[in-house]
């Protein structure tokens, strides 16, 4: 792949049913980086994750708002980026999923999973978009095949 | 996703295959409310991929399973979806085993 990167940016409807589909785009167009099936698993969930939350959360459902989604990559990153057009939400707010209390309650797996299997993750002032990091290395690429 | 239902040594296994998300879900609950055993195995080895729905549908399964005083055993995950349940401290709430079998002797 070129030294200077490479970008792609998607809109969906607010349908759950495009976050599949979305997903397997992103990594069709990672697939020259060389991934590791760890990695592509770990960029799949988080982003699968942003996505529903967009859908869900952020726009209400609503089939006449739009997610917007643009992954970058370059040699040492993917930055991966959802944004919906809902009024944001205080990611500062969520409850603790991982507390004794929380265990066998729903909420929270999706963004503390991203927080955790993600190198960065920052949302905007509104709280209506999310930029995650995925740094990469030699351990997130996939073992070269045998000649 | 597809499930398949058998008996062992007094024991349902679920055996899930595919994926557990967002989509599948729902299907997964409806097989899983058809169940009227107390000693269920829930076979993850051919689950390639689960969401937080699927780990929130797969808590609701077990509180269901306690609430009728029953056991529900999860067996022989890939190491990536059984790492999902480390992070998230899921590992504690679960009985979680290394293989069908070994889940099944200490769930019967």
């Amino acid at each position: 792949m070129k030294k200077s990167g490479m970008k792609k940016e998607f809109q969906l409807h607010s349908d759950l049913s495009e976050v599949q589909n979305a997903s397997a785009k992103v990594l069709a167009f990672l697939k020259p980086l060389r991934l590791g099936e760890g990695v592509l698993f770990d960029i799949r969930l988080c982003l699968e994750e942003a996505l529903i939350n967009a859908i869900k959360y952020g726009n209400e459902g609503r089939k006449d708002l739009k997610v917007r989604l643009a992954v970058e990559a370059e040699p040492r990153e993917v930055r991966l980026s959802v944004e919906d057009q809902g009024r944001g939400f205080d990611s500062s707010k969520v409850n603790d999923c991982t507390r004794a209390e929380n265990l066998g309650k729903a909420g929270g797996r999706g963004v503390f999973l991203m927080h955790q299997l993600m190198d960065r993750v920052k949302y905007n002032a509104k709280g209506n978009g999310v930029l995650m990091v995925k740094l990469l290395n030699k351990e997130t690429r996939a073992p070269k095949q045998g000649k | 996703m597809d499930v398949k239902l058998y008996e062992d040594d007094g024991v349902t296994v679920f055996q899930v295959n595919g994926e557990i998300n967002i989509s599948s879900s729902p299907d997964l609950r409806k097989h899983f409310e058809k169940l009227s055993s107390k000693k269920i195995v829930l076979d993850l080895e051919k689950v390639t991929y689960v969401d937080s729905s699927g780990l929130a549908t797969l808590v609701e399964m077990l509180k269901k399973t306690k609430s009728k005083g029953g056991i529900l055993g999860l067996a022989g995950m890939t190491e990536k979806v059984k790492s999902l349940f480390e992070i998230t401290k899921l590992d504690k709430l679960f009985a979680i085993y290394p293989s069908r079998s070994q889940a099944v002797s200490q769930v019967k």
